[in-house]
């Protein structure tokens, strides 16, 4: 469909600048030239200019391919996730999910104004040329950007202010959008007004819900092993859609709804008063020092570098990345699979070769598909540790907000929470620990760079 | 048409005046200035604007007067090239070389006190422009940038005392940007690895854009700021402000 939208204009375009480049040469170039930009012109306002098809939610083909599911379950998990989420020009929020359909049609479709000057389309006007329609940070600018835009369909989020598995509130993603991301792509959104943040941020849940959702279902269809004959449609089986409302749904919403009650707060007791001296703060900054250095408790070293340089180990992977590099691999395994099935081929006769033609036939399809993804994936980077040096703090410079990075590790990437996991348990560092560590890297920035450095605890446990 | 293109090429002054003479009605003109030194700018503007103008409605007018007369229809005998004046091409070469470098020489004070004459001051705030953020970093209570006090906002929302001079760090942290302050005739480029200075007095109060005026990549057009100029009493208390909002340690804190 959105190719035959294009194609009579193309081919149109071509005849016109073939004919025009003929007449250049003959004396009524400007009546000819005339005549045909009308003809190209009316051909343009017939085919239409806005005609192409409306966006679609695009499904996260590597796990679909890695996960084998058959093209008419692809094709049934598109259509569950419409019927419960809609689309990208008309987004619908079942009550389940406890989103406001108001702010979601602000956000989401094409983008215009009215009358009053109030803006629609949001997403798409601010969002989408990163964080992609289906918000899986596949927009066309993002394989420029280092780091990539973040896939909000894992419903994972680095910088928030609860436990490491918890989702973000309502709060942490607002203070991701006034501030933008620092040392990143991701800008400040603070001068657009606190309604269009609201639609914005319910919105990126929207998507990130959903994208669970996806995940769900694709799990669920990988984990039952349904053959490829057996329909999927909740509409004709009861049972189906029960799991999928009940069990499926609310594993999703679970995360969200608890959000709240998820955020990680700081004891009166552990909090340093702010009418410290200098020499306390030095001191505090001291004791963070050699958690930052220790082999057992703390060890930042280990990536953060003996400088804090972030020059510790480079060659870790976050979730995002490592799932592309996890498929690369796969598919380079494949190759091999795919070439012994061959050479073995000649040695087989009878039934057996005919078994061995078909898998042989299905490995090369799956292969073919494969490859087909790994052209148009984001080239796998490494997680590079934050330079501590450089005083540019992604989620936020406040001290609390170092608070939670180091309590809670950054979910998705190789920063480990050093605090408890959930609330009640029991952390690897106490709270009068973490923020030790807190003044330490806040002190990173301003030491000397010609003061030598003095020599690390445990140096030796760094390669 | 026997005048066609004599008419064509009249149609470029028409035009070309018109867009001048209407703009201002669409709002499309110079936006407020509230600087003490823009006005000299914008004086600078005018007069070469009047002058390029005249110049150009008369060329464009000679133009037209030549096209209508030698139209090829109304002249059937053939041209005679002649090999031109002496005199002519020494007059129509100087004449635009002495104006041009009478506007050069009269520019230069302007320029001098725009990009040259530093204030011996201390820096107010430095600017960092990012793809495509405008980060800024204030000295704080000692008065020194990049020691533990100082207030950084990445949040493009950057607030000037108004009523004095101010002077600014101007860096990027990745490729070429320019920071430009419209309504204070203010325009810096800032260039990977070189710290540039720009400075300036506001005589008004209130808020007004910041935006980038060199293509710096695909989100250049989002990469906007707003610039608050206040009386120094109120940007004190609102540094104020920022530096314990920056010290947050509790949730309390932030809840609003």
């Amino acid at each position: 469909m959105i190719l035959t939208g294009r194609i009579p204009r193309l081919v149109h375009f071509n005849l016109f600048v073939d004919s025009v480049m003929v007449e250049f040469r003959n004396y009524s170039v400007v009546q000819s030239f005339c005549r045909r930009l009308v003809a190209a012109l009316a051909a343009a306002g017939l085919v239409g200019c806005g005609q192409s098809d409306p966006p679609a939610f695009r499904l996260d083909m590597p796990k679909v391919v890695a996960n084998g599911i058959a093209p008419q379950h692809q094709r049934a998990i598109a259509n569950i996730l419409g019927a419960m989420f809609g689309t990208p020009d008309n987004p619908f929020a079942l009550p389940e999910t406890g989103l406001d359909q108001r702010k979601l049609a602000t956000a989401a479709g094409p983008v215009w104004s009215d009358a009053e000057g109030g803006k629609h389309g949001l997403y798409r006007r601010h969002c989408a040329h990163c964080h992609g329609i289906s918000g899986d940070g596949l927009g066309p600018t993002a394989a420029i950007l280092n780091p990539y835009p973040r896939d909000y369909r894992s419903g994972v989020f680095k910088f928030k202010s609860t436990y490491t598995a918890g989702q973000p509130t309502d709060d942490d993603l607002r203070r991701i959008l006034h501030d933008g991301i620092p040392s990143t792509a991701m800008p400040s959104f603070a001068l657009l007004p606190p309604d269009e943040i609201a639609a914005l941020i319910e919105y990126v849940k929207y998507l990130s819900m959903r994208g669970q959702m996806e995940t769900a279902l694709v799990n669920y269809v990988f984990d039952e092993g349904f053959e490829p004959e057996v329909p999927l449609d909740p509409a004709a089986d009861p049972e189906l859609k029960d799991i999928i409302m009940n069990d499926l749904m609310a594993g999703v919403m679970e995360g969200w709804g608890a959000a709240g009650e998820q955020v990680i707060l700081p004891e009166d007791s552990a909090i340093p008063p702010d009418d410290r001296t200098p020499e306390q703060i030095a001191e505090s900054a001291a004791k963070g020092r050699e958690l930052f250095y220790g082999a057992t408790k703390g060890n930042c070293v280990k990536c953060h570098g003996p400088t804090g340089l972030g020059d510790g180990q480079q060659d870790d992977y976050d979730n995002w990345n490592k799932a592309n590099v996890q498929f690369i691999d796969d598919t380079k395994s494949l190759v091999g699979e795919v070439q012994d099935l061959k050479q073995n081929l000649s040695n087989l006769a009878g039934e057996e070769r005919e078994a061995a033609e078909l898998e042989l036939k299905q490995k090369s399809q799956e292969l073919a598909d494969r490859r087909k993804l790994i052209a148009h994936m984001l080239t796998p980077r490494n997680a590079i540790p934050r330079n501590l040096r450089d005083g540019s703090y992604r989620g936020g410079r406040r001290p609390l907000d170092i608070f939670w990075r180091v309590s809670a590790g950054i979910a998705g990437t190789p920063m480990p929470a050093s605090g408890p996991a959930s609330e009640g348990a029991q952390g690897t560092l106490t709270q009068e620990e973490i923020w030790q560590i807190v003044d330490y890297v806040h002190s990173l920035p301003f030491e000397r760079v010609n003061q030598p450095q003095r020599r690390p605890v445990n140096v030796e446990t760094v390669n | 048409m026997k005048h066609f293109w004599a008419l064509v090429f009249l149609m470029v002054p028409v035009f070309g005046v018109l867009t001048f003479v209407v703009a201002p009605y669409f709002n499309h003109w110079f936006p407020k200035d509230i600087s003490e030194h823009g006005r000299v700018i914008d004086q600078l503007f005018m007069f070469i604007l009047w002058l390029t103008g005249i110049i150009f409605i008369a060329t464009e007018g000679a133009l037209f007067y030549f096209a209508w007369k030698y139209d090829a229809r109304a002249n059937p005998e053939p041209v005679k090239f002649s090999h031109g004046s002496h005199t002519l091409e020494v007059v129509w070469t100087i004449l635009p070389a002495v104006t041009l470098l009478f506007i050069a020489i009269y520019q230069m004070n302007a320029w001098a006190d725009a990009k040259m004459r530093k204030p011996n001051i201390p820096v107010t705030a430095e600017i960092t422009g990012r793809q495509f953020n405008w980060d800024v970093r204030y000295p704080g209570h000692d008065g020194e940038l990049h020691t533990p006090d100082d207030i950084v906002r990445v949040d493009g929302d950057i607030h000037f005392p108004s009523g004095e001079e101010v002077l600014l760090i101007i860096k990027s942290a990745d490729v070429l940007h320019s920071f430009f302050l419209p309504n204070l005739r203010m325009k810096q480029d800032v260039v990977p690895g070189m710290e540039q200075y720009m400075w300036f007095k506001a005589r008004e109060t209130g808020r007004f854009d910041i935006v980038c005026a060199e293509l710096c990549g695909w989100g250049h057009y989002k990469m906007k700021g707003r610039a608050t100029f206040q009386p120094r009493r109120e940007f004190n208390a609102w540094l104020d402000e920022k530096l314990t909002e920056q010290q947050t340690r509790t949730i309390a804190a932030t809840a609003e």
